[in-house]
């Protein structure tokens, strides 16, 4: 297992691997950061239900843009220009969750509590990482703070309307029932190798199906806590 | 390790498009109640911003 701390001058000293994981990553990263905007820009931010939720969905955009600057540059300052991402088309994106539209002020809820959270998952993925610049980006409270954030708002909301019930309940619920899959997917393949990979080179903390299990228990108990059933945790799955 | 040519440029144009979009925000919260005009502003200048960085023209952006 790889322990070492690597600077960004001794980033051209490792190992062409290591270098391989740690571009492919970034570039990941900033795409999921920025593909978050894309999807809900467009339709919520003119058609939120207030004025402050308009706002919130400006600020809420405004935060994962930073998020995607912190990941372009330390992408770029390893020779990775990453602005390809932004002129991408959602159905490009490289994870399947981002590749649609957000249209209701639903879906941008429960896309907060159960995506945004995956986020969150990946993030701390980061900590005390053996690259260092990365490890401080996501160290910095800012980042791993807001997404704390936009997980909250998402949270409640949902809750909210679950709580109304009825129609109300109804819509959040086929929400969360779209979503759940896309949440559980983003951790990737439990078999996957690259995975291993980046866990040897202590870039990650956690095998891919420890991170969905941690992150299945935590949101199961949300749902239930709503009064919303668990979806199907197999139903549509791309990988398992 | 020689960095992408457009690393710093980008950083610093997403910057000052982050802080416009906060600060919008910021000057719009407080008269929610109180001030229906400085609050619509914000949003169309939010919506303004936005827009332009969800088009993606990056090559636009720096000419």
């Amino acid at each position: 297992m790889f322990s070492d701390k690597i600077e960004l001058k001794d980033f051209e000293k490792t190992d062409p691997e290591y270098q391989d994981l740690i571009r492919r990553v970034l570039a990941i990263q900033a795409d999921c950061e920025i593909g978050g905007p894309n999807l809900y820009v467009k339709d919520i931010l003119p058609n939120a239900p207030t004025k402050l939720d308009q706002l919130i969905v400006a600020r809420t955009a405004a935060e994962e843009m930073d998020h995607f600057r912190k990941m372009a540059k330390l992408a770029g300052d390893v020779g990775v220009d990453v602005t390809y991402v932004l002129s991408w088309p959602n159905q490009k994106r490289y994870v399947e969750a981002f590749r649609g539209q957000i249209t209701t002020w639903e879906d941008f809820a429960v896309f907060g509590f159960l995506v945004d959270r995956v986020g969150r998952f990946q993030l701390e993925e980061f900590l005390d990482c053996t690259y260092l610049p990365l490890a401080r980006v996501v160290e910095d409270p800012d980042i791993i703070q807001e997404e704390i954030g936009h997980v909250d708002f998402g949270t409640n909301l949902a809750a909210e309307f679950a709580a109304k019930g009825g129609e109300a309940k109804e819509r959040i619920q086929k929400a969360v029932d779209y979503w759940y899959v896309k949440g559980l997917d983003m951790f990737g393949n439990s078999q996957s190798k690259r995975s291993e990979r980046y866990m040897f080179w202590g870039l990650k903390r956690r095998p891919n199906a420890v991170a969905r299990q941690q992150y299945k228990d935590e949101v199961d108990a949300l749902i239930k806590k709503m009064g919303l059933t668990v979806p199907d945790p197999n139903k549509g799955r791309l990988y398992t | 390790m020689e960095a992408a040519p457009i690393t710093q440029a980008l950083d610093d144009h997403m910057k000052d498009v982050i802080v416009a979009v906060k600060r919008a925000v910021s000057s719009a919260i407080p008269h929610i109640k109180d001030d229906p005009k400085v609050v619509d502003k914000a949003i169309e200048d939010c919506k303004e911003i936005l827009d332009l960085v969800m088009e993606g023209n990056v090559s636009e952006w720096f000419s």
